[in-house]
Protein backbone atom coordinates (compact mmCIF):
# COMPACT_ATOMS: atom_id res chain seq x y z
CA UNK A 1 0.00 0.00 0.00
CA UNK A 2 2.72 2.39 1.02
CA UNK A 3 4.89 1.95 -2.04
CA UNK A 4 1.96 1.86 -4.38
CA UNK A 5 0.48 5.06 -3.08
CA UNK A 6 3.83 6.83 -3.34
CA UNK A 7 4.22 5.72 -6.93
CA UNK A 8 0.67 6.80 -7.64
CA UNK A 9 1.31 10.16 -6.09
CA UNK A 10 4.43 10.67 -8.19
CA UNK A 11 2.56 9.66 -11.33
CA UNK A 12 -0.21 12.08 -10.51
CA UNK A 13 2.33 14.81 -9.95
CA UNK A 14 3.95 14.19 -13.31
CA UNK A 15 0.58 14.09 -15.01
CA UNK A 16 -0.50 17.28 -13.34
CA UNK A 17 2.66 19.00 -14.47
CA UNK A 18 2.51 17.66 -17.96
CA UNK A 19 -1.10 17.79 -19.02
CA UNK A 20 -2.26 20.65 -16.90
CA UNK A 21 0.46 23.02 -18.03
CA UNK A 22 -0.60 26.55 -18.66
CA UNK A 23 -0.03 28.51 -21.81
CA UNK A 24 -1.01 25.89 -24.38
CA UNK A 25 2.16 23.85 -24.04
CA UNK A 26 2.25 20.40 -25.52
CA UNK A 27 2.25 18.21 -22.41
CA UNK A 28 5.38 16.37 -21.34
CA UNK A 29 7.52 16.33 -18.26
CA UNK A 30 8.74 19.89 -18.55
CA UNK A 31 5.50 21.60 -19.41
CA UNK A 32 5.27 23.69 -16.27
CA UNK A 33 4.25 23.50 -12.65
CA UNK A 34 6.51 23.22 -9.66
CA UNK A 35 10.07 22.07 -10.38
CA UNK A 36 10.83 18.51 -9.43
CA UNK A 37 14.10 16.76 -8.65
CA UNK A 38 14.24 15.50 -12.23
CA UNK A 39 13.67 18.87 -13.90
CA UNK A 40 16.00 20.85 -11.65
CA UNK A 41 18.88 18.42 -12.24
CA UNK A 42 18.21 18.37 -15.96
CA UNK A 43 17.99 22.17 -15.94
CA UNK A 44 21.37 22.31 -14.26
CA UNK A 45 23.03 20.08 -16.83
CA UNK A 46 21.42 21.77 -19.83
CA UNK A 47 22.13 25.27 -18.53
CA UNK A 48 25.70 24.30 -17.70
CA UNK A 49 26.17 23.24 -21.29
CA UNK A 50 24.47 26.27 -22.74
CA UNK A 51 26.17 28.91 -20.67
CA UNK A 52 29.64 27.53 -21.21
CA UNK A 53 29.45 27.28 -24.97
CA UNK A 54 27.83 30.55 -26.00
CA UNK A 55 28.84 31.27 -29.55
CA UNK A 56 28.46 34.95 -30.36
CA UNK A 57 27.08 36.21 -33.63
CA UNK A 58 29.02 39.48 -34.09
CA UNK A 59 26.90 42.20 -35.65
CA UNK A 60 29.50 44.94 -35.58
CA UNK A 61 28.71 48.20 -37.33
CA UNK A 62 30.94 50.80 -35.70
CA UNK A 63 33.68 51.50 -33.17
CA UNK A 64 32.10 49.10 -30.64
CA UNK A 65 33.05 46.32 -33.03
CA UNK A 66 36.71 47.25 -32.62
CA UNK A 67 36.39 46.66 -28.88
CA UNK A 68 34.53 43.44 -29.61
CA UNK A 69 37.43 42.28 -31.77
CA UNK A 70 39.83 43.20 -28.98
CA UNK A 71 37.71 41.10 -26.61
CA UNK A 72 38.19 38.10 -28.84
CA UNK A 73 41.93 38.65 -29.24
CA UNK A 74 44.63 37.29 -26.99
CA UNK A 75 44.73 40.03 -24.34
CA UNK A 76 41.16 39.50 -23.24
CA UNK A 77 40.39 36.16 -24.89
CA UNK A 78 36.65 35.56 -24.86
CA UNK A 79 37.33 31.87 -25.42
CA UNK A 80 38.14 31.56 -21.72
CA UNK A 81 34.43 32.00 -21.05
CA UNK A 82 33.22 29.48 -23.60
CA UNK A 83 32.65 31.99 -26.39
CA UNK A 84 34.89 29.72 -28.31
CA UNK A 85 34.60 31.41 -31.64
CA UNK A 86 32.71 34.18 -33.34
CA UNK A 87 30.05 32.51 -35.41
CA UNK A 88 29.65 34.48 -38.59
CA UNK A 89 26.67 32.38 -39.53
CA UNK A 90 23.52 33.11 -37.52
CA UNK A 91 22.45 29.46 -37.79
CA UNK A 92 25.28 28.34 -35.53
CA UNK A 93 25.15 31.23 -33.07
CA UNK A 94 23.65 31.54 -29.61
CA UNK A 95 24.08 35.17 -28.69
CA UNK A 96 23.74 38.16 -30.97
CA UNK A 97 26.14 40.95 -30.09
CA UNK A 98 24.93 44.10 -31.76
CA UNK A 99 27.95 46.39 -31.53
CA UNK A 100 27.47 49.85 -32.95
CA UNK A 101 24.85 52.09 -34.44
CA UNK A 102 22.10 50.62 -36.55
CA UNK A 103 20.58 52.81 -39.25
CA UNK A 104 17.02 52.18 -40.39
CA UNK A 105 18.35 50.80 -43.65
CA UNK A 106 20.13 48.07 -41.68
CA UNK A 107 17.16 47.32 -39.40
CA UNK A 108 15.63 44.60 -41.61
CA UNK A 109 19.05 42.94 -41.88
CA UNK A 110 19.46 42.87 -38.10
CA UNK A 111 15.94 41.52 -37.74
CA UNK A 112 16.62 38.82 -40.33
CA UNK A 113 19.87 37.76 -38.66
CA UNK A 114 18.00 37.46 -35.35
CA UNK A 115 15.18 35.49 -36.97
CA UNK A 116 17.70 33.12 -38.53
CA UNK A 117 19.31 32.27 -35.21
CA UNK A 118 18.08 29.02 -33.67
CA UNK A 119 16.47 28.88 -30.25
CA UNK A 120 17.61 29.23 -27.55
CA UNK A 121 19.17 32.61 -28.34
CA UNK A 122 20.14 35.71 -26.47
CA UNK A 123 20.92 39.25 -27.50
CA UNK A 124 23.42 41.80 -26.23
CA UNK A 125 23.11 45.44 -27.11
CA UNK A 126 26.67 46.73 -26.91
CA UNK A 127 27.27 50.43 -26.45
CA UNK A 128 25.22 53.59 -26.29
CA UNK A 129 24.19 53.66 -29.96
CA UNK A 130 22.80 50.14 -30.10
CA UNK A 131 21.04 50.61 -26.77
CA UNK A 132 19.49 54.02 -27.32
CA UNK A 133 20.67 55.59 -30.56
CA UNK A 134 23.34 57.39 -28.56
CA UNK A 135 24.27 60.79 -29.88
CA UNK A 136 22.70 59.94 -33.23
CA UNK A 137 19.22 61.20 -32.50
CA UNK A 138 18.65 61.72 -36.21
CA UNK A 139 16.43 60.80 -39.12
CA UNK A 140 18.43 57.75 -40.12
CA UNK A 141 19.16 55.97 -36.87
CA UNK A 142 17.29 53.28 -34.97
CA UNK A 143 16.72 54.60 -31.44
CA UNK A 144 17.66 51.43 -29.61
CA UNK A 145 17.72 47.99 -31.20
CA UNK A 146 15.19 46.80 -28.63
CA UNK A 147 12.56 48.22 -30.95
CA UNK A 148 13.71 45.63 -33.51
CA UNK A 149 14.83 42.59 -31.51
CA UNK A 150 14.42 41.59 -27.83
CA UNK A 151 17.53 42.48 -25.83
CA UNK A 152 18.77 40.60 -22.76
CA UNK A 153 21.77 42.68 -21.71
CA UNK A 154 22.56 46.32 -22.40
CA UNK A 155 26.21 47.30 -22.12
CA UNK A 156 26.78 51.02 -21.51
CA UNK A 157 29.81 52.82 -22.84
CA UNK A 158 30.94 54.69 -25.91
CA UNK A 159 32.45 52.28 -26.75
CA UNK A 160 32.49 49.87 -23.80
CA UNK A 161 35.87 48.39 -22.95
CA UNK A 162 36.41 44.67 -23.58
CA UNK A 163 36.00 44.06 -19.85
CA UNK A 164 32.50 45.49 -20.09
CA UNK A 165 31.61 43.19 -22.97
CA UNK A 166 32.98 40.20 -21.08
CA UNK A 167 30.99 41.25 -18.03
CA UNK A 168 27.88 41.49 -20.20
CA UNK A 169 28.46 37.99 -21.53
CA UNK A 170 28.95 36.76 -17.98
CA UNK A 171 25.61 38.33 -17.10
CA UNK A 172 24.06 36.31 -19.93
CA UNK A 173 25.67 33.26 -18.36
CA UNK A 174 24.13 34.20 -15.02
CA UNK A 175 20.77 34.60 -16.69
CA UNK A 176 21.04 31.16 -18.26
CA UNK A 177 21.96 29.70 -14.88
CA UNK A 178 18.60 30.84 -13.54
CA UNK A 179 16.55 29.58 -16.47
CA UNK A 180 14.47 26.45 -16.40
CA UNK A 181 13.35 24.21 -19.21
CA UNK A 182 9.90 24.37 -17.69
CA UNK A 183 9.47 28.04 -18.50
CA UNK A 184 12.03 28.31 -21.23
CA UNK A 185 9.44 28.41 -23.95
CA UNK A 186 7.69 31.29 -22.28
CA UNK A 187 10.98 33.08 -21.60
CA UNK A 188 12.64 32.87 -24.99
CA UNK A 189 10.22 32.10 -27.78
CA UNK A 190 8.75 35.03 -29.60
CA UNK A 191 5.38 35.11 -31.19
CA UNK A 192 6.14 33.65 -34.64
CA UNK A 193 3.85 36.21 -36.19
CA UNK A 194 6.29 38.96 -35.22
CA UNK A 195 9.02 37.53 -37.43
CA UNK A 196 10.26 40.36 -39.59
CA UNK A 197 8.03 42.90 -37.85
CA UNK A 198 8.83 45.52 -35.21
CA UNK A 199 9.08 44.03 -31.77
CA UNK A 200 7.84 47.14 -30.07
CA UNK A 201 4.44 48.68 -30.53
CA UNK A 202 4.07 52.16 -31.98
CA UNK A 203 3.39 53.64 -28.55
CA UNK A 204 6.45 51.98 -27.12
CA UNK A 205 8.69 53.26 -29.89
CA UNK A 206 7.33 56.75 -29.36
CA UNK A 207 7.98 56.46 -25.66
CA UNK A 208 11.56 55.24 -25.87
CA UNK A 209 12.56 57.71 -28.55
CA UNK A 210 11.86 60.80 -26.52
CA UNK A 211 14.31 63.56 -27.43
CA UNK A 212 17.22 64.03 -25.10
CA UNK A 213 16.82 67.77 -25.10
CA UNK A 214 19.78 68.76 -27.21
CA UNK A 215 18.18 67.88 -30.48
CA UNK A 216 16.56 70.87 -32.02
CA UNK A 217 14.19 72.03 -34.68
CA UNK A 218 11.69 69.29 -34.07
CA UNK A 219 8.18 69.29 -35.38
CA UNK A 220 7.03 65.81 -34.44
CA UNK A 221 6.37 63.74 -31.33
CA UNK A 222 8.55 65.95 -29.21
CA UNK A 223 7.72 65.52 -25.54
CA UNK A 224 9.53 67.11 -22.65
CA UNK A 225 11.64 64.44 -20.98
CA UNK A 226 9.90 65.05 -17.66
CA UNK A 227 6.47 64.25 -19.11
CA UNK A 228 7.42 61.04 -20.81
CA UNK A 229 6.86 57.64 -19.36
CA UNK A 230 10.20 55.90 -19.58
CA UNK A 231 9.22 52.37 -18.54
CA UNK A 232 9.65 49.71 -21.17
CA UNK A 233 7.10 46.95 -21.29
CA UNK A 234 7.57 43.26 -21.82
CA UNK A 235 4.60 43.04 -24.13
CA UNK A 236 4.95 41.94 -27.67
CA UNK A 237 2.90 43.80 -30.23
CA UNK A 238 -0.49 42.28 -30.79
CA UNK B 1 24.81 73.19 -10.24
CA UNK B 2 24.48 76.92 -10.30
CA UNK B 3 21.85 78.74 -12.28
CA UNK B 4 24.25 80.68 -14.44
CA UNK B 5 24.61 77.70 -16.78
CA UNK B 6 20.99 77.84 -17.89
CA UNK B 7 21.70 80.57 -20.39
CA UNK B 8 24.04 78.40 -22.40
CA UNK B 9 21.54 75.53 -22.42
CA UNK B 10 18.88 77.89 -23.73
CA UNK B 11 21.13 78.41 -26.70
CA UNK B 12 21.31 74.65 -27.19
CA UNK B 13 17.52 74.37 -26.97
CA UNK B 14 17.03 77.08 -29.57
CA UNK B 15 19.25 75.25 -31.94
CA UNK B 16 21.53 76.40 -34.71
CA UNK B 17 20.87 79.79 -36.16
CA UNK B 18 21.27 80.63 -39.79
CA UNK B 19 24.56 82.24 -40.56
CA UNK B 20 24.41 86.01 -40.65
CA UNK B 21 26.25 85.94 -43.91
CA UNK B 22 24.09 85.09 -46.86
CA UNK B 23 25.26 83.04 -49.76
CA UNK B 24 27.54 85.50 -51.51
CA UNK B 25 26.46 86.68 -54.92
CA UNK B 26 29.06 85.48 -57.36
CA UNK B 27 31.42 88.23 -58.38
CA UNK B 28 34.89 88.54 -59.80
CA UNK B 29 37.53 89.11 -57.17
CA UNK B 30 39.84 91.95 -58.13
CA UNK B 31 43.13 90.88 -59.64
CA UNK B 32 43.01 87.30 -58.32
CA UNK B 33 42.38 85.48 -61.59
CA UNK B 34 46.02 85.70 -62.62
CA UNK B 35 47.14 83.64 -59.62
CA UNK B 36 45.69 80.49 -61.11
CA UNK B 37 46.73 79.21 -64.55
CA UNK B 38 43.18 78.09 -65.41
CA UNK B 39 40.94 80.92 -64.26
CA UNK B 40 42.11 83.59 -66.66
CA UNK B 41 41.85 81.20 -69.60
CA UNK B 42 38.36 80.15 -68.53
CA UNK B 43 37.14 83.74 -68.42
CA UNK B 44 38.76 84.49 -71.73
CA UNK B 45 37.41 81.41 -73.47
CA UNK B 46 33.89 81.06 -72.06
CA UNK B 47 32.98 84.68 -71.42
CA UNK B 48 29.56 85.00 -69.82
CA UNK B 49 29.40 81.30 -68.89
CA UNK B 50 31.80 82.23 -66.10
CA UNK B 51 29.75 84.27 -63.67
CA UNK B 52 32.22 84.75 -60.85
CA UNK B 53 35.53 83.92 -59.27
CA UNK B 54 36.79 84.06 -55.73
CA UNK B 55 39.76 82.84 -53.71
CA UNK B 56 39.21 81.10 -50.39
CA UNK B 57 41.80 80.42 -47.71
CA UNK B 58 44.64 81.95 -49.64
CA UNK B 59 44.93 79.70 -52.67
CA UNK B 60 41.67 77.85 -53.20
CA UNK B 61 40.23 79.19 -56.42
CA UNK B 62 36.48 78.90 -56.91
CA UNK B 63 34.94 79.57 -60.31
CA UNK B 64 31.18 80.10 -60.58
CA UNK B 65 29.79 78.67 -63.80
CA UNK B 66 26.41 79.08 -65.46
CA UNK B 67 24.65 75.77 -64.69
CA UNK B 68 23.32 75.53 -68.24
CA UNK B 69 26.88 75.29 -69.59
CA UNK B 70 28.55 73.14 -66.94
CA UNK B 71 29.42 70.20 -69.25
CA UNK B 72 30.98 72.48 -71.84
CA UNK B 73 33.27 74.18 -69.31
CA UNK B 74 34.18 71.00 -67.44
CA UNK B 75 34.80 69.06 -70.64
CA UNK B 76 37.32 71.70 -71.69
CA UNK B 77 38.98 71.60 -68.27
CA UNK B 78 39.30 67.86 -68.55
CA UNK B 79 40.32 67.49 -72.18
CA UNK B 80 42.43 70.55 -72.96
CA UNK B 81 46.15 69.86 -73.06
CA UNK B 82 46.97 72.88 -70.92
CA UNK B 83 44.46 71.96 -68.23
CA UNK B 84 44.13 68.15 -67.87
CA UNK B 85 41.88 68.14 -64.79
CA UNK B 86 41.51 64.39 -65.10
CA UNK B 87 40.39 63.61 -61.54
CA UNK B 88 36.91 64.53 -60.36
CA UNK B 89 37.55 64.44 -56.62
CA UNK B 90 34.06 65.19 -55.41
CA UNK B 91 30.63 66.33 -56.41
CA UNK B 92 28.61 67.77 -53.58
CA UNK B 93 26.15 70.54 -52.87
CA UNK B 94 25.53 73.30 -50.35
CA UNK B 95 22.18 74.51 -49.07
CA UNK B 96 22.43 77.95 -47.47
CA UNK B 97 18.79 77.89 -46.35
CA UNK B 98 16.25 80.72 -46.38
CA UNK B 99 15.28 80.12 -49.99
CA UNK B 100 18.70 80.88 -51.37
CA UNK B 101 19.98 78.94 -54.38
CA UNK B 102 21.63 75.56 -53.89
CA UNK B 103 25.23 75.31 -55.00
CA UNK B 104 26.52 72.24 -56.79
CA UNK B 105 30.25 71.94 -56.15
CA UNK B 106 32.71 70.13 -58.39
CA UNK B 107 36.16 69.63 -56.92
CA UNK B 108 38.76 68.97 -59.61
CA UNK B 109 42.36 67.84 -59.42
CA UNK B 110 44.85 67.65 -62.23
CA UNK B 111 47.18 64.74 -61.66
CA UNK B 112 49.77 65.75 -64.32
CA UNK B 113 49.81 69.42 -63.31
CA UNK B 114 49.26 68.86 -59.56
CA UNK B 115 46.68 71.61 -59.48
CA UNK B 116 43.24 71.97 -57.91
CA UNK B 117 40.19 73.93 -59.00
CA UNK B 118 36.69 74.21 -57.58
CA UNK B 119 33.70 74.84 -59.83
CA UNK B 120 30.35 75.91 -58.43
CA UNK B 121 26.99 76.09 -60.15
CA UNK B 122 24.10 77.89 -58.46
CA UNK B 123 20.64 76.40 -58.92
CA UNK B 124 17.39 78.12 -58.04
CA UNK B 125 15.17 76.11 -55.71
CA UNK B 126 12.46 76.18 -58.35
CA UNK B 127 14.65 74.49 -60.96
CA UNK B 128 16.95 71.96 -59.35
CA UNK B 129 18.24 70.40 -62.56
CA UNK B 130 21.71 70.22 -64.01
CA UNK B 131 23.42 68.17 -66.68
CA UNK B 132 25.17 65.03 -65.46
CA UNK B 133 28.92 64.69 -65.84
CA UNK B 134 28.89 60.91 -66.14
CA UNK B 135 29.89 61.19 -69.79
CA UNK B 136 33.14 62.89 -68.72
CA UNK B 137 34.05 61.15 -65.46
CA UNK B 138 32.77 57.71 -64.47
CA UNK B 139 33.22 58.73 -60.83
CA UNK B 140 30.43 61.28 -61.24
CA UNK B 141 27.88 58.46 -61.29
CA UNK B 142 27.72 57.65 -57.59
CA UNK B 143 28.69 61.16 -56.46
CA UNK B 144 25.73 62.61 -58.34
CA UNK B 145 23.46 59.91 -56.98
CA UNK B 146 24.50 60.99 -53.48
CA UNK B 147 23.74 64.63 -54.25
CA UNK B 148 20.38 63.61 -55.71
CA UNK B 149 19.62 61.46 -52.66
CA UNK B 150 20.50 64.03 -50.03
CA UNK B 151 19.66 67.32 -51.77
CA UNK B 152 17.08 66.40 -54.40
CA UNK B 153 18.99 67.84 -57.34
CA UNK B 154 18.16 66.08 -60.60
CA UNK B 155 21.01 65.26 -62.95
CA UNK B 156 19.85 65.11 -66.54
CA UNK B 157 21.08 62.19 -68.67
CA UNK B 158 22.38 60.34 -65.62
CA UNK B 159 22.35 56.59 -66.43
CA UNK B 160 21.08 55.43 -63.04
CA UNK B 161 19.68 58.24 -60.91
CA UNK B 162 18.47 56.41 -57.81
CA UNK B 163 18.94 56.98 -54.12
CA UNK B 164 22.25 55.61 -52.92
CA UNK B 165 22.44 56.12 -49.13
CA UNK B 166 18.83 56.27 -48.02
CA UNK B 167 16.47 53.34 -48.66
CA UNK B 168 15.07 53.38 -52.19
CA UNK B 169 11.50 53.82 -50.98
CA UNK B 170 12.44 56.62 -48.56
CA UNK B 171 9.49 58.97 -48.58
CA UNK B 172 10.53 61.73 -46.19
CA UNK B 173 12.45 63.90 -48.63
CA UNK B 174 16.08 64.85 -48.99
CA UNK B 175 17.82 64.89 -45.60
CA UNK B 176 20.59 67.43 -46.12
CA UNK B 177 18.24 70.20 -47.17
CA UNK B 178 17.98 72.95 -44.59
CA UNK B 179 14.19 72.57 -44.38
CA UNK B 180 14.50 68.91 -43.40
CA UNK B 181 13.80 68.27 -39.69
CA UNK B 182 16.67 66.57 -37.89
CA UNK B 183 14.65 63.51 -36.93
CA UNK B 184 12.86 63.16 -40.22
CA UNK B 185 9.22 63.83 -41.02
CA UNK B 186 7.61 60.61 -39.80
CA UNK B 187 7.26 59.46 -36.21
CA UNK B 188 9.81 57.01 -34.87
CA UNK B 189 7.19 54.27 -34.86
CA UNK B 190 6.37 54.87 -38.51
CA UNK B 191 10.06 54.99 -39.40
CA UNK B 192 10.63 51.68 -37.61
CA UNK B 193 7.64 50.08 -39.32
CA UNK B 194 8.73 51.25 -42.74
CA UNK B 195 12.32 50.18 -42.09
CA UNK B 196 11.29 46.63 -41.24
CA UNK B 197 9.04 46.44 -44.26
CA UNK B 198 12.02 46.90 -46.55
CA UNK B 199 13.25 43.79 -48.22
CA UNK B 200 17.06 44.07 -48.19
CA UNK B 201 17.22 41.63 -51.10
CA UNK B 202 15.68 44.20 -53.38
CA UNK B 203 18.88 46.24 -53.28
CA UNK B 204 20.67 43.56 -55.28
CA UNK B 205 20.22 42.39 -58.83
CA UNK B 206 18.68 38.98 -59.40
CA UNK B 207 21.89 37.51 -60.79
CA UNK B 208 23.81 38.60 -57.69
CA UNK B 209 21.25 37.00 -55.41
CA UNK B 210 21.05 33.70 -57.25
CA UNK B 211 22.31 30.71 -55.31
CA UNK B 212 23.95 28.05 -57.44
CA UNK B 213 22.13 29.24 -60.51
CA UNK B 214 18.74 29.03 -58.80
CA UNK B 215 16.85 32.26 -58.22
CA UNK B 216 16.99 33.28 -54.59
CA UNK B 217 13.82 33.23 -52.54
CA UNK B 218 12.92 36.84 -51.85
CA UNK B 219 9.75 36.38 -49.81
CA UNK B 220 9.19 34.29 -46.72
CA UNK B 221 6.71 31.46 -47.22
CA UNK B 222 3.19 32.19 -45.97
CA UNK B 223 3.19 29.16 -43.69
CA UNK B 224 6.40 30.26 -41.92
CA UNK B 225 4.73 31.43 -38.68
CA UNK B 226 2.94 28.10 -38.36
CA UNK B 227 6.13 26.18 -39.15
CA UNK B 228 8.02 28.12 -36.50
CA UNK B 229 5.29 27.59 -33.94
CA UNK B 230 4.48 23.96 -34.63
CA UNK B 231 7.74 22.63 -36.02
CA UNK B 232 8.23 21.07 -39.41
CA UNK B 233 5.99 18.16 -40.28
Amino acid sequence: MGLDSEAQQALQMVEAQGVGAAGGHKGGLFGGGAPTFLTTKLDFVVNWGRRNSLWPMPFGTACCAIEMMASAASNFDLARFGMERMSFSPRQADVLICAGRVPYKLAPVLRRVWDQMAQPKWCISMGACASSGGIFDTYSMVQGIDTIVPVDVYIPGCPPRPEALIYGLMMIQEKIRGESLADHHALRAEDPHTVGRPRASAEEVARVSVPFGNSTQQDQSSVLPGEAELARTENLPS
Amino acid sequence: MSDDTTGSFDQVERGPEASAEDCAKPAFQEGAAGDHPSVGLLIERFGDAIVGHEVNSGDQHVVFVDPARNTEVLAWLKEDESQRYDFLVDVTAVDYGRGQPLEVVYQLWSIPNRRALRIKCRLDLAALRIESLTSLWKSANWLEREVYDLFGIHFDNHPDLRRILMPEDYAEGHPLRKDFPLRGRFSRAEQTRRALEQNPDHQYRDDLRAIGGEPAVVTLPDELPETLAEGES
